[in-house]
């Protein structure tokens, strides 16, 4: 009954409801879709940074990461290789030598960080051979490797050049050689270009004349549910070695994330708090029309609590059928511009010094959709409250002769 | 037991700059099955007594007994509950919820009440057919004159089942072939099923028809007759 009433109420005024009703579908369809934009470009950040250089846990040895001195490497890496493969959550995991060196080509030097792997293992870890833009994702002769973007334009490098790599070696002695470029990639991010450079371990073998070091074990987990639990039990197994999610190498990555969904509801929260006016006001001036209506109504028996109730479902319809709206629209924006994503590449340059990809695909995770949804109902609330109680105070006798 | 007893009814508005003392020592005993006007000049009482039988005020002392409960000393909750089992309610004009057909409007204190739906229907039918309604049942109030709109109201006001009607100046705002239909309604249930009507008026229209007069004076009882 009070629902049938309070619908019937909301269109005495089809105007002044219409205003309202498109103000709440128009501010929460721009403010969902801008959540999706948001959201949708920094888990594109997260994902491209996982893909590219973090994946989803990393070992190493416990001083490795702060001084990244050569010998500090994994000791046990054999029986570490045997845990990993009997971890039904592990999908895949790769042994990388990393090694800090300089970089020489004709014309210049330059600081990198050497990347030794085994590539056909690596591509199930990271996605540098799909980031080649020239050349081949290493070949089958000796001493190849693969140079960022960036890097290239630095030491002006082209597929076929010649670099040599300086590095200290396992005896503390400077150890150098020389590699033929085969491929330049381009990642989202400048910086990983400029100073990340990758070679095959067994080249590097060939160098050091012993078994190379393994410095990192990077790891893919079946599903990102399995990456917490699947760190803890690592770091249980192996309390000697530094064990890292993603969000431990990066923590930058995933404080800012906690802080974009604070900061996405604070967003929604404060285009609600404008609609919040719109509609207490409208409420407002809604029950002071309807004084003597009131007042009969009272009269004739209408409980106060009933006249409280109708007043909220009045301020929930307003928001709701404009604000249910706009999610959906705002939704179906968001499916719509994520299949093909949205093409962001005249800002590439910019993007890509944050680490940030040029094509964005928005998206919004459910429990967005639900705390939207909880703030809608405490604006509606919040904005019913002052009409509704001035609806309830009323006094029927002097109600009923008030003539607006 | 009469229907409603007023003992020694005072009614005294301090909030103004002057103290109004709108009843003064008001005893009265109205009977089932009464058809009376209240009637007297503007600021007599009529109104202000009318809402103190109707519950709709509480008096500064006195008692106002209904079916012998004194409503003075209910809660504003209970009111609200008596006036909707007991008291039916017609006001001057602007009656109905503009937004509810003639049908809903009656519905409506069914609802509130708790009637189930194939009695509110029952009575929606007979109610609006006695009220000479029966073919406007799905109009809304704009689509009805004044004089439509009232017995939709008195329709209203008995679909509750109530003990009595109170009305305020029901025929107002209406021409005169308006209001003799009206009160033709009003009467016709007051002789068929004994309706009690108390009206508070100054129009001769309704004086001409009740059986019995209560004439306010400065908020006393001037007169008390009975008539043919």
């Amino acid at each position: 009954m009070l629902i049938k009433l309070a619908w019937k109420n909301i269109w005495r005024n089809k105007k002044r409801s219409l205003i309202i009703i498109l103000s709440a579908l128009f501010g929460i369809w721009g403010g969902v879709f801008t959540n999706g934009i948001f959201i949708g470009m920094w888990e594109t950040t997260i994902e491209a940074a996982i893909n590219r250089e973090y994946s989803h846990i990393q070992i190493h040895h416990p001083n490795f990461r702060d001084e990244k001195l050569i010998h500090q490497y994994i000791s046990n890496i054999k029986d570490v290789e045997n845990v990993l493969l009997a971890n039904q959550n592990i999908q895949n995991f790769s042994l990388r030598t990393i090694i800090e060196g300089m970089i020489s080509s004709p014309t210049s030097v330059s600081g990198v960080k050497i990347v030794a792997i085994e590539p056909d293992r690596e591509k199930n870890i990271t996605s540098i051979h799909q980031k080649l833009i020239d050349g081949i994702y290493f070949g089958n002769k000796e001493n190849e490797i693969l140079v960022g973007k960036k890097l290239a334009e630095k030491l002006k490098l082209k597929v076929n050049s010649k670099v040599v790599l300086s590095f200290q070696g396992l005896d503390n002695n400077l150890v150098a050689s020389a590699f033929r470029v085969v491929g330049i990639f381009k990642t989202e991010s400048k910086i990983f270009d400029e100073t990340q450079v990758f070679v095959r371990q067994v080249d590097l073998k060939n160098i050091l004349g012993q078994s190379v070091p393994i410095h990192e074990i990077a790891i893919r987990v079946k599903s990102s549910e399995l990456i917490d639990t699947t760190t803890n039990l690592l770091k249980a197994k192996f309390p000697n070695l530094k064990i890292e999610s993603w969000k431990e190498l990066a923590p930058e990555l995933s404080l800012t994330s906690g802080f974009l969904y604070l900061e996405l509801n604070i967003f929604m929260g404060i285009i609600l708090f404008a609609l919040l006016f719109g509609i207490s006001n409208t409420m407002m001036m809604s029950v002071f029309e309807r004084i003597r209506e009131f007042g009969v109504l009272i009269a004739i028996g209408m409980k106060r609590v009933r006249l409280f109730l109708l007043i909220i479902i009045e301020s929930m319809i307003l928001l709701f059928s404009g604000g249910l709206l706009g999610t959906f629209f705002g939704f179906l924006t968001i499916q719509l511009l994520a299949k093909n994503g949205i093409d962001l590449s005249i800002f590439e340059e910019g993007m890509a010094a944050y680490g940030m990809a040029a094509i964005l695909y928005p998206q919004l995770p459910f429990h967005m959709y639900l705390s939207l949804f909880a703030m809608m109902l405490v604006t509606a609330l919040i904005a019913a409250i002052s009409p509704a109680i001035k609806a309830v105070r009323l006094k029927p006798a002097e109600a009923i002769r008030t003539y607006i | 037991m009469s229907l409603i007893e007023i003992i020694n009814l005072n009614k005294i508005y301090d909030k103004t700059k002057v103290p109004v003392h709108a009843l003064k020592d008001i005893n009265l005993k109205i009977e089932r099955g009464e058809f009376t006007a209240i009637v007297g000049p503007s600021g007599s009482g009529k109104t202000t007594l009318l809402n103190m039988i109707g519950g709709l005020d509480t008096p500064t002392s006195g008692k106002v007994l209904i079916k012998g409960v004194d409503i003075s000393k209910m809660k504003e909750d209970e009111l609200i509950d008596f006036r909707l089992k007991n008291i039916g309610f017609v006001f001057q004009s602007f009656n109905l919820i503009p937004v509810l057909t003639a049908k809903e409007n009656v519905e409506f204190i069914m609802l509130l009440q708790g009637i189930s739906k194939d009695e509110r229907e029952r009575r929606i039918i007979e109610l609006l057919n006695a009220v000479g309604l029966g073919d406007k049942l799905d109009a809304r109030p704009y689509e009805l004159s004044g004089g439509q709109q009232q017995r939709v109201a008195v329709a209203r006001a008995i679909a509750s089942h109530p003990s009595f009607v109170l009305a305020d100046e029901p025929t107002a705002n209406l021409d005169s072939v308006a209001a003799e239909g009206l009160l033709d309604i009003m009467k016709e249930l007051n002789e068929k099923i004994g309706m009690t009507f108390i009206f508070a008026t100054h129009d001769n229209k309704v004086i001409r028809r009740v059986r019995r007069i209560i004439t306010l004076e400065d908020g006393k009882v001037k007169s008390d007759v009975f008539q043919n």
